[in-house]
């Protein structure tokens, strides 16, 4: 039995603090997807941030199409994750297959090919997707199964997919501590980076990989298109109040994490009370939206005022 | 292929498909020279909610009158796509963001609430769901005759229009200052292209759905410019690769599945673009001029030329007549015995007993001709180009293998036929025979 059953937005929240402090050993799926969604929004935040500042978000893109085929791989080598839970190895087996392949067949393309770099990215993340998705139709037998994965389904969410989750996370966070001063200089100034004997190569590559783990986890959650949302959408909030990246990091993954609560929440409430099942994960996404633009609203009204303030200021001075 | 042919149900879906593929690829050769690749990706998003939104109005207001709903996505999916472009437009001009996080932004929260909403008319309107879903991978099977007159329209407009702005549009992409010293109204060309951009992504998306509408804007013009000679030929060929896969991508989507012996059949679009993407890998392997192979053959036969000349010179400097171990030889390899090999049998060396080698009498002639060319060289980087006589010889050692017998002719009489190099070595005669 749920005991999110019924509630609206505000008896959402006052359920979930009472059955956290009562320390119920039971989980809902509301909880469930409470975890992921909070766990996948802080790990694609913070990959996002620097992706956001390295222009590269087209490259988020093109691997969260890319992961199809990796999950297909993973399939065939570990016989599991197609459907239903992904483990942790064939996770780990899918996105460097992801990674690899999509890194190397860009690079062969722009290379030996001498194609144009984003016309390269195009063809090959559309390729490598396409016959995922005939790979997938073919070994799942199933015709809808690809309209599946691009709706995403977070009420499919299973137990396990907590622990991969916040494994992802920690192995993000982790990593992006130990290096946030190599990742920092390769976002911001590569030439500086290899001058001080920095490999920006190395750090292209595992923020590479990077992205494809936390890519799959998001995917899992929220289906194949919303993943670029995740990536983008908190990092550029937090751009429009600071300047600096470590508030920026800690700005975009408060913004994810508030997101999706509100749009547990906002789900649970349109269900109780409008009897009217929604999407979370196009919930979170529209969330976020509207967040980024009243930000830029509220951002151009002020600084509207400021301009016509000082200029009735600096008009009686002259 | 035959009961393919002429399967009278699979023929309008089949001509729609090819119109649509038509009018993407010749529109996919002017986002590729303007290197706008990816703004396809992010507007075929944006064109989704656009569906979505009519569907449900559709469903809210006139839910009998399915016959108007072929237009009305072409409208909704329109505006919405045209929403999309001027908001990418806007977040770069007025919130200061730059052009990639632009286009995922709009291409993911668009697209999100398009989801959004489509999720929610999986249960209130089932019937309507399933017709926004073709758009997301393509259905051509659904097509009817009233679909393919209007795409066969559509795909009219941007073939006429390319067709007649054709001048324009060459001069605005390859040479905007002189488009704008003539007066030419660039920015309404550039409007145009944007119109045909997302006319076609419109066009498109019912048959190649928008998750992949972007690949069939690159992918045919990506091929073809290995083949193309000039605008007027790209756009031809592109457009011819559009019409096959088109159909390729058509038959394959109903016999394959047939083929494995599974009843399901296989949405049109991944179909349609693994077949332009087939001609693209053709294209980029065995075209005539800048296919991969037929450059790889031509550098490994320059540097077996380099090498055979290499060989041939160093067993000119342990003089006419001298038997020459393999093993002695610098580099020595299994390349350079299978060269060796070769240059016997080619007649340039000969071999009295098995390793050991020296040089017939035209191997010495050729190996001369080596050494002269690397010396006339060097006299004229020394006199004419006024370089140090001790830097010289690398230039030379390169050079050598280049020098056409013209080029040496002219040498020769550029510089009076010298008899000495700048290192005081003589410079050997020109062989008469050759």
């Amino acid at each position: 039995m749920n005991p999110y059953t019924g509630t609206d937005f505000f008896s959402f929240f006052g359920v979930l603090f009472s059955r956290l402090f009562s320390w119920s050993s039971s989980i809902a799926t509301d909880e469930i997807q409470l975890l992921v969604l909070i766990g996948v929004g802080l790990s694609s935040a913070l990959i996002g941030t620097f992706l956001v500042l390295k222009q590269m978000t087209m490259l988020a893109n093109s691997l969260s199409h890319t992961l199809l085929l990796g999950i297909v791989a993973a399939y065939l080598i570990t016989g599991s994750g197609l459907v239903g839970s992904l483990g942790l190895t064939s996770l780990l087996i899918a996105s460097l297959i992801t990674a690899l392949c999509t890194s190397l067949l860009t690079q062969f393309l722009t290379g030996s090919g001498k194609l144009q770099e984003d016309a390269s990215i195009g063809i090959v993340f559309t390729t490598l997707f396409a016959i995922g998705v005939v790979l997938v139709t073919l070994f799942t037998r199933n015709a809808h199964i690809g309209t599946e994965m691009v709706m995403g389904n977070s009420d499919a969410l299973h137990v396990d997919d907590i622990w991969l989750t916040y494994a992802v996370l920690l192995l993000n966070g982790a990593l992006i501590t130990l290096f946030f001063k190599e990742f920092k200089i390769t976002a911001f100034d590569p030439g500086l980076a290899r001058s001080s004997g920095i490999s920006t190569n190395f750090f292209n590559y595992l923020l590479m990989i990077l992205i494809a783990l936390t890519a799959i986890v998001v995917f899992r959650a929220v289906g194949l298109v919303l993943v670029l949302a995740f990536f983008v959408g908190p990092p550029l909030i937090a751009r429009e109040l600071t300047h600096r990246l470590a508030p920026l990091l800690f700005i975009s993954m408060g913004t994810a994490a508030v997101c999706a609560l509100l749009s547990v929440a906002l789900s649970r409430h349109v269900l109780t009370v409008y009897q009217a099942p929604f999407s979370t994960g196009a919930i979170l996404v529209t969330l976020i939206g509207l967040f980024y633009f009243t930000l830029i609203l509220i951002k151009r009204l002020y600084k509207r005022g400021l301009m016509k303030k000082s200029v009735s200021v600096t008009i009686p001075n002259n | 292929m035959l009961r393919y042919l002429t399967d009278p149900i699979l023929q309008a879906p089949t001509i729609g498909c090819m119109l649509m593929c038509l009018s993407a690829s010749l529109v996919g050769v002017l986002v590729f020279i303007r290197k706008r690749s990816l703004i396809g990706e992010a507007l075929s998003h944006a064109a989704y909610p656009g569906v979505v939104l009519t569907a449900l109005f559709f469903a809210l207001f006139f839910p009998e009158q399915q016959e108007a709903l072929p237009f009305a996505f072409l409208v909704g999916a329109f505006l919405s796509a045209l929403g999309g472009l001027f908001l990418i437009d806007w977040l770069q001009r007025v919130a200061k963001i730059k052009n990639d996080a632009a286009l995922s932004l709009v291409l993911a929260l668009f697209f999100g609430v398009g989801i959004l909403i489509a999720s929610r008319m999986q249960i209130t309107h089932a019937l309507f769901y399933q017709q926004i879903q073709v758009f997301l991978y393509g259905q051509a099977a659904t097509m009817l005759d009233v679909h393919v007159i209007i795409y066969a329209l559509l795909a009219m407009v941007t073939v006429c229009t390319t067709f007649l702005l054709y001048r324009l549009l060459l001069i605005v992409n390859f040479d905007r200052e002189f488009a704008t010293v003539t007066k030419i109204w660039v920015k309404g060309i550039d409007a145009i292209f944007f119109f045909l951009l997302v006319l076609s992504i419109v066009i498109g998306i019912r048959s190649v759905g928008v998750v992949l509408m972007s690949g069939m804007l690159i992918v045919p013009a990506a091929a073809a410019r290995f083949f193309a000679r000039g605008l007027a030929s790209f756009f031809c060929i592109s457009a011819f690769f559009g019409l096959i896969s088109g159909f390729l991508g058509n038959y394959l989507s109903v016999e394959l599945p047939r083929f494995y012996g599974l009843s399901l059949s296989l949405p049109t679009g991944p179909m349609i673009l693994l077949s332009s993407v087939l001609i693209f890998l053709f294209a980029l392997f065995f075209s005539k001029e800048r296919g991969l192979v037929r450059r790889y053959v031509r550098i490994f036969r320059f540097k077996q030329q380099c090498l055979t000349d290499n060989v041939l010179k160093a067993l000119w400097k342990r003089g006419e007549g001298a038997e020459v171990a393999l093993t002695e030889l610098q580099g020595f390899s299994w390349r350079l015995t299978i060269l060796l090999r070769k240059l016997r049998y080619q007649g340039w060396v000969v071999s009295a007993k098995p390793g050991h080698y020296r040089l017939s009498a035209d191997g010495w002639l050729r190996a001369l001709r080596i050494v002269r060319l690397h010396r006339l060289w060097e006299v004229y980087l020394v006199t004419h180009l006024g370089q140090g006589k001790d830097r010289v010889h690398r230039n030379a050692e390169e050079i050598e293998h280049i020098l056409t017998p013209e080029l040496e002719q002219e040498l020769t009489e550029l510089l009076q036929d010298p008899k000495q190099d700048p290192h005081d070595q003589p410079i050997p005669g020109r062989p008469e025979v050759r």
